[in-house]
Parts: C-alpha cells; structure tokens; sequence
C-alpha cells in the first residue's frame, strides 16, 4: 500500500484506538449530508412518478385535437390513427364547463363526455371508484369525482341537473331548454388534483347533445403500444397532420407541470446540499487543526525522505476517504430510512397526532420512493469531490512548510 | 580526493542578515562517529539540516560522493534523505497514531514494500534495545527513554549509511541517557553506520572519534584529550 494513503488511514483510524473522534464526526457529517439528500430525492422522485403514472392513467399517453377547436371528422381520423403501429387503444372526447346543481348547490365543473367503451381500454377508470359502479353508466347518468359530489352534497343514486351554456343562447330567442338530469352513478378520485377537483364525466353524446356538437369532438385520447416513447411518436404523428390538427405527448400537454416539478427536485438539492458544505466547512477546520498540531511530524517525513506533495496528498487522500465513507454510509442509512420509510411516517403522525391531517392532504397511507442510479452517482460524486476540496486548503498549508522550520517546531 | 561521503564545503548560512554559520569546512568519513558541539542558538541544529539536505546554505556546497547535491531537485533529494540519512532528534518524533512496529517500519515504508526481513530486522532491532514484545504497543504508552529507544530502531531500519542524532538524550534522565547513547554507538557500529552526534554532554563526545566545536558561527576540531592535559 502506497505510503500517502496507509498513513492517511492510520490517521484516520489510529491503531490502538477503536476510532478517532475527528473521523467519526466528519463521517457523520457527510452521511448525514448524503442521507438527507437521497431521502429527499427519492420521495420527490417517488411523488414525480406518482404523478406522472397518474396522469398517463387519466389522460392517456397521446392527445389529437384540433388546437382546442371542433373536429367534425373524427371517425376518417380515428381510422387514421388506429392504422398506425404504435397505437394500442384510442378514444374520442369532448368537453365544456356547464353549471351542475344539487339541492340548490350549484358548482361549474368541465363536464367531460367520453367514449366509454374505448376510453376503459385507456384510462383505467374502475381502478379510481370509490363508491358505486360503473355497470349502470349510460346517457343518462354521470360519473362525479368524491371532491364535486361532497361539494354539492350529491351521492351515489342522487340526481344532478346540467345547465350548459346552449340553454343561454337559446333565452335570446325566447326558448327554453330543459336542464338535464343524470343520476349520479359512481364518485371516483385520481389522486391528480386537477382531474379530482373539477371534472364530471358524462357519455359523449350528452356531452354533443348539451353543447350542439353534433358528431363533432374536441379530441381523441391514445394509448401506445408499450416502449413507444410519446414524445417521439407525437413528434412523427405531426408530420403526417395538417393544421389545425395537433398531436401531443402527454408531457407536451403537462410540461408546466413537469417543469415545476422539475425545479422543484432540483431546488431541494440545492437548499439540501447545504448540509454537505457545513460538513465540508468543518472538515476543513479541523484538518487545518491537524496540520498546525502535525507540523513537527510533517517535517520528520520529509526527514524520513518523504516529499512535502506526498504529505499534501495524504490529507487530500483522509478527505477522500471522509468522502467516500460518508456517502456509503449515507445511502446505506437513507436507503433502510426508505425501506421503512411508512412505518417511520405511521409513528411520527400518531406521536404528532396529525394523523386525519396528513392522510386528508398528502394521502401518505404509502409514501412512494423511487431510486434513480444517476441521482446517487450524482450525489456520491458531489460529496467525494465536496470532501476532497475540504483537503485541499490544509494541505496547501502544507505546502508552505519548509521541513527543517518543521523540525524546530513545538 | 578524500574519502568523506557527505562534504560541505564553504557553507555560510545568514537568518535575516546574521551570519549562523561561516565559511564551514566539514565532511564525515565511512564509519566515523563525529561530534559537535556548542552552544544553544549555535547553529549546531542548522549545520546537521544542511548535511541532512533538509536545508540549503545561503552559500557553498554539499557534496555526496563527490556529486554536488545542491542542484538535485525535491524528489531526488527526498530518496537521498531516506537511503543515506538515519535521523534521531531529541523529542523522539513517533507518529502517535502507529503503534512502535509501525513507527519503526515506516521509513521502510517510505522507501519500499515492506518484506519479511525487514519485519525480523525491526524485531530484532527492538531486541538490542531490551524493548522485545514491545511491538505493538502504543507510542503513548511508552516512557521518554523507551520512546528514544524506539526512535534509535527507527533510525536504523534503512541501514542508513549515515546516523544524524540531535542531542538524543537531551531530554533524559542521566541513567536513560547513558543507555541509549551505548545503544545508539553499538548499533551504528555494527550496522557500518557513521554517526553525526550533537550533543552538549562532553562525556558522549568523548566517545566519537573526531569531534568538532562550533563558536561564533565557525566549526573547528576539537580535542578532548589535549584539552584535559
């Protein structure tokens, strides 16, 4: 074993002693560090999937519309699209904002009409249920999410009324059109706030028939074939589409969304590595320590025939280590941290008592987790390389030694 | 010619304008044990840094074998230190986080891989200084003399072709000292070391063959047994 590294371990774990206080704190540093980091990163990673698998299972992985217009030929366009090899499953929609009452609680959500038989074969809409079914859904019922029924105080077998904005345009020349009435049949909840807060579903041709549609839809959903990657296929599908007809990838139709949580992972690291630099800071502080105290043992090396660099590497080579140490540790701990990661979060909630007030705002009865092997190459590197430039300012106090000053030294 | 194998010659060495050392002639011979001796503040420790390469002269020369040393670069003249120098200061210097077998392998180290003979050497070494099953003990556990002693083995692990003591027994008892003076003289004896001592005690220079006293920053031979006639 090169000379550097034995007595840079040495120092680090002296013989004779079961460890060194200076070690074990900065390895406990940088664990620390590196373990919150990952935590953190693989919960926002954990809640991005989440979101993500949530939002291909609401929407599809791929959208046509006519840039938010009418498409009259949706059937010659849905055969288009069933003849291309990477559509598994397609389903045509349509949608408008109408005024839904219930014992005069009224509410304005998106009443969405849908193709049911095709639109199961993309969005599994059985697996959101949460009270009711979906055997009895016809033209003359509507499908509410939980947050709109308990809104206007509707359940399962209640009937709403749909007023949509047709019955307006028909008060100007003096007629009258009958609200609606769907029975309530099902009340879902995705988990994806924007489809759980304000959306109704309702067949297509209501959905036509509310809104003077006719056979016209505002889209049609996709789902792809599996490893057909959306935004690809969307970018190709365009080629072969004239405008106003528009293909887009589920990411395209949700990049804000994705973006934010995007910065939001990344502002986290950020603000988190903090912790890595305070540990950085204070490995730094005490190998200067070090140096000043080991000043007459520098010297004795270079007496011994070592070279003044080799002393300077041999700190470098104890931040290293520091480094390297702390973030085994650090992933070790942080991944056991996210193997009981609910059981922890059980016990934290019943000791706080906030139980009712996390399961009704961050549904944490499982918190996901997801390990992305580039965020721990990331972190690693970050917290060796961190921990290395913490030996460098020492061991360029080093440098400026001169052995035989170092000898003299008390 | 002569047949010295480290030779300075014309060294003056100045510390912010004063002269520490003037126009020194010194060289030390195969086997030789020399002395030098002076007062505090002397400028005996900045001569043996000179001859130890671990300090350059404001002027003159070192020779070794009659290569003059002073352009070797840095790493040369680290590879220098470790096969010609043995190196024992007053303070023993032992590196308190390695235990006595390590400290006294480390010069090895340094130099090389550590082998099976050089393990015996160190065992046997600590043998000749009574500190036999010493060798896993920790330095701190150790008493000034013991640590010397210790600190004389290391010295010797590179069969150095030259021992550089700077006042070794400066910092113990009369008894301990002793001792370890004997054991020092022994070892490079028998090892064929020469031996550079510092030293104040004039009963240990006595001992050397040549010795040297350096006044008023000049070095001159010196005579014991004319002195007491």
């Amino acid at each position: 074993m090169n000379w550097c590294l034995y007595l840079a371990l040495k120092q680090l774990f002296p013989t004779g002693k079961r460890f060194s206080f200076f070690s074990i704190m900065s390895i406990i540093g940088v664990a620390l560090g590196v373990m919150v980091l990952f935590v953190v990163q693989s919960v926002m990673n954990g809640f991005q999937h989440e979101i993500r698998q949530t939002i291909i299972a609401t929407q599809g992985e791929a959208r046509v519309n006519a840039n938010n217009g009418v498409l009259y030929n949706a059937d010659s366009l849905g055969n288009f699209l069933k003849n291309q090899s990477e559509v598994a499953a397609l389903a045509r929609y349509a949608y408008g904002i109408g005024m839904l009452e219930y014992n005069n609680r009224s509410i304005f959500p998106i009443i969405k009409g849908i193709d049911f038989e095709n639109e199961i074969k993309i969005v599994e809409l059985q697996k959101f249920i949460k009270k009711g079914n979906l055997q009895n859904f016809d033209n003359r019922s509507i499908i509410l999410s939980s947050e709109l029924a308990s809104q206007i105080g509707a359940t399962v077998g209640s009937s709403v009324e749909i007023y949509s904005p047709m019955m307006l345009k028909a008060l100007q020349t003096n007629e009258i059109i009958l609200p609606r009435t769907l029975k309530v049949v099902a009340t879902y909840e995705t988990g994806y706030r924007q489809a759980d807060e304000n959306v109704a579903m309702v067949m297509l041709d209501t959905v036509q028939d509310l809104y003077g549609l006719e056979e016209g839809v505002h889209g049609i959903s996709l789902k792809l074939k599996p490893d057909v990657r959306p935004e690809k296929f969307a970018f190709e599908l365009n080629k072969n589409l004239t405008y106003p007809i528009h293909a887009a990838s589920w990411q395209e139709i949700n990049k804000d969304l994705l973006f934010v949580l995007k910065t939001e992972k990344t502002m986290m690291f950020f603000i988190l590595v903090f912790i890595l630099l305070v540990a950085a800071f204070s490995i730094t502080s005490s190998m200067t320590i070090s140096v000043i105290r080991k000043t007459r043992e520098i010297g004795l090396i270079n007496a011994l025939g070592g070279t003044i660099r080799q002393c300077e590497a041999c700190f470098m080579i104890q931040g290293l280590i520091i480094g390297i140490a702390g973030s085994v540790i650090g992933i070790a701990v942080g991944a056991l941290i996210l193997k009981f990661r609910n059981d922890i979060i059980s016990v934290f909630v019943k000791l706080c008592g906030i139980e009712d007030f996390m399961l009704k705002f961050y549904s944490f009865a499982n918190m996901p987790a997801t390990y992305q092997l580039g965020d721990i190459f990331t972190l690693v590197t970050f917290a060796v390389v961190i921990c290395c430039l913490a030996g460098v300012l020492p061991a360029r106090k080093i440098a400026k030694i001169k052995p035989a000053d170092a000898l003299r030294n008390e | 010619m002569n047949d010295y194998i480290v030779e300075l010659k014309n060294i003056q060495k100045k510390f912010e304008n004063v002269f520490v050392l003037k126009d020194v002639n010194f060289g030390i011979r195969d086997r030789e044990t020399v002395s030098i001796c002076g007062t505090s503040g002397a400028g005996k420790t900045t001569l043996i840094n000179i001859m130890g390469l671990l300090e350059f002269p404001t002027h003159g020369n070192i020779f070794w074998e009659d290569q003059n040393v002073i352009i070797c670069n840095a790493k040369r003249l680290s590879q220098m230190r470790a096969k010609i120098f043995g190196y024992i200061f007053q303070r023993c210097n032992l590196i308190p986080e390695l235990n006595v077998i390590e400290n006294i392998l480390f010069p090895k180290r340094i130099t090389s891989k550590i082998s099976m003979p050089d393990l015996e050497l160190a065992k046997e070494l600590l043998q000749r200084v009574r500190l036999g099953g010493f060798e896993n003990r920790n330095v701190w556990t150790l008493s000034g003399g013991e640590s010397q002693r210790v600190a004389v083995v290391r010295a010797m692990i590179n069969r150095p072709r030259i021992v550089i003591a700077d006042e070794p027994t400066g910092s113990l008892d009369e008894k301990s000292a002793h001792i370890t003076m004997d054991m020092i003289i022994n070892l490079c004896r028998e090892y064929d070391s020469s031996l550079l001592l510092i030293t104040h005690n004039q009963l240990f220079a006595k001992k050397m063959q040549t010795s040297y006293i350096l006044n008023n920053s000049e070095l001159k031979p010196f005579d014991y047994a004319k002195s007491e006639q």
